[in-house]
């Protein structure tokens, strides 16, 4: 697995933001939107080779002239307040039947990027994804947040719109984060290098659907500009949130109407979520039906 | 340390072909090309690429009380132009094992050119005339097989969401090692794809036979052809609703997902008990 460096730019304890699909893309989309809202320069790249299946033939002629891999690029941003390193992922190394990486090369990928970080003396790793969620769509998202030493968790307690993982929904102290997300801050951990995953909350039934959550990004974008002085504007992903509002909202109403009743009782206590689950027996009939609301959704042109 | 390659044999090459064929093909198309070749030419196995780093060995699959193993190994067919390799579709490092198939091709047997095959679902009946076509690794496979008229002159990209065929893949990897290569597709009913599908083996058959002058003897698959042609005749009179289906796809016209489904699951009956 080769690191391919394009420029040494001289980087003043820069802060590192990765970003990997997953869940709602959330990662991703933030890590990406924030490089785009900053103009971040192309660094460096992983050679997809050894990593992934390919994702795209070209065949002109009947001869086959071009394979495409996905990518796993570095970019960087001097700025006034602190420098950034950006590490775009546009797929976790994974077995063809799972997106989440796992594994020696899921453990190999994260420590070239560790190693990115340390050579160009990063302070700070952060990582964001999915969290899953009893939250209702129209709500705002909020953000959970974990560490991975003890000395930053103050820190992290007072970041707007975010709670500890621990706090959230009545979880406890016990809990994971699938993939490279959670990977990367775990080894970045044995490397003493400070790393926080924010993760925007998505609603338990909007978890398996193979589309975008823009809004929970949002909410972490608007977590890392407010406390990394970035100044991205709120509107970035306007578009892309009101596009799928209208997708959810077009498959929401076709959920049977007593789920959906159980479901609005979220807007109404927000604060105490966890009493107002859906059963499993919904929870059963949602996984088994979500997929052919998006392609009703999809036939609507939606 | 186990080598990635167990050597079994070290036979002469003379810049042979090299064949790869995939196991669980449309139409039992790579496991059936395969078996004639080794079986009808007296094929020698040559090595295997170890399995530990492209399959999950934690157990056995059992598919019909049957269990399934994956492999991957070489034959060499003596006096013939060709080796065949034949493998399991791996699960994971397929670069890694993309680079070991090309490291035995070149450096072992020094191979000129590669074939793949591949099997590619189609809406038409099987009494419908077969026509193989080819995508190719480089402009000069593509002129040497001018005479064998494997080319439509296709255009084609992946769409978002999917992926390329492990063949386009192996295509791209024998690229970067410089090895002229091509996928040989044939079109497979799309009612005998889960079944064996004799008249679309016969037609790789009978392109590798011309192109690597191999002196196939084509008996054993002529009577099987007949041997399935019969027996779906039967089944179309024994059921004038199968008959009506598959006079309907002879005519190019679209079944319904009923019409579809009755007919995968007839046929398939029909062959599994006979």
């Amino acid at each position: 697995m080769a690191l391919v460096i394009h420029h040494e730019p001289d980087l003043n304890h820069p802060v590192m933001i990765v970003g990997w699909p997953g869940i709602g893309n959330i990662g991703l989309i933030t890590a990406d939107s924030i490089r785009q809202a900053v103009e971040a320069e192309e660094l460096g790249e992983i050679e997809p080779w050894e990593l992934f299946f390919p994702n795209k033939a070209v065949i002109r002629a009947s001869i086959l002239t071009q394979m495409g891999f996905p990518t796993s690029k570095f970019y960087y941003k001097k700025l006034v307040n602190r420098d950034l390193i950006f590490f775009i992922g546009e797929e976790q190394p994974a077995t063809r039947e799972s997106m989440y990486a796992e594994g020696p090369r899921a453990y190999e990928m994260a420590n070239i990027v560790l190693d990115v970080a340390e050579k160009f003396g990063c302070g700070r790793i952060y990582t964001s994804g999915a969290a899953i969620s009893l939250t209702h769509h129209t709500l705002k998202p909020k953000v959970w947040g974990v560490a991975n030493q003890k000395s930053i968790l103050t820190e992290l307690k007072n970041y707007p719109n975010t709670i500890l993982m621990s706090q959230a929904e009545g979880r406890g102290s016990q809990g994971g984060i699938t993939g490279l997300n959670g990977l990367l801050i775990g080894a970045a951990k044995n490397r003493r290098i400070p790393g926080i995953c924010l993760m925007g909350e998505i609603p338990d039934y909007l978890s398996r659907v193979p589309f975008p959550y823009p809004k929970a990004s949002l909410s972490v974008i608007e977590v890392l500009s407010s406390v990394l002085e970035l100044n991205i504007s709120p509107n970035v992903l306007n578009d892309m949130i009101s596009q799928m509002e209208t997708v959810i909202g077009n498959i929401y109403q076709q959920f049977p109407q007593d789920i959906r009743e159980r479901l609005e009782q979220r807007k109404q206590v927000p604060e105490s979520r966890q009493q107002t689950t859906i059963t499993e027996e919904d929870r059963q009939w949602l996984n088994e039906h979500i997929d052919d609301f998006f392609k009703k959704g999809e036939d609507k042109g939606a | 340390m186990t080598e990635p390659i167990k050597y079994l044999s070290q036979p002469k090459f003379n810049n042979p072909a090299l064949l790869v064929c995939w196991e669980s093909d449309a139409g039992q198309l790579g496991e059936k090309v395969v078996d004639y070749l080794v079986h009808e030419l007296e094929g020698k196995t040559v090595c295997e690429i170890n399995l530990v780093d492209f399959f999950p060995l934690g157990g056995v699959t059992i598919e019909k009380d049957i269990t399934l193993f994956p492999q991957s190994t070489f034959y060499f067919i003596p006096d013939r132009d060709i080796v065949v390799f034949y493998s399991t579709i791996p699960r994971y490092e397929w670069s890694k094992f993309f680079n070991l198939v090309m490291d035995v091709a070149l450096e072992t047997c020094n191979a000129r050119e590669m074939f793949t095959i591949g099997g590619m679902v189609a809406m038409g009946a099987h009494t419908a005339p077969r026509e193989s076509w080819a995508t190719f690794n480089s402009p000069e496979i593509k002129r040497s097989l001018t005479y064998y008229q494997l080319s439509r002159e296709m255009d084609y990209e992946t769409p978002p969401g999917a992926r390329p065929t492990l063949n386009s893949y192996l295509l791209w990897a024998a690229q970067q090692r410089g090895l002229h290569g091509a996928t040989i597709w044939v079109p497979i009913p799309f009612y005998l794809v889960n079944n064996d599908d004799p008249a679309a083996q016969k037609k790789v058959l009978e392109f590798l036979n011309s192109r690597l002058y191999l002196r196939l003897n084509f008996a054993r698959i002529d009577a099987e052809i007949m041997r399935q042609e019969e027996r779906l005749a039967r089944l179309s009179q024994e059921q004038p609703e199968i008959g009506r289906i598959i006079k309907k796809l002879e005519g190019n016209l679209a079944l319904s997902e009923t019409e579809n489904e009755t007919l995968i699951k007839e046929v398939e009956e029909c062959l599994e008990k006979s």
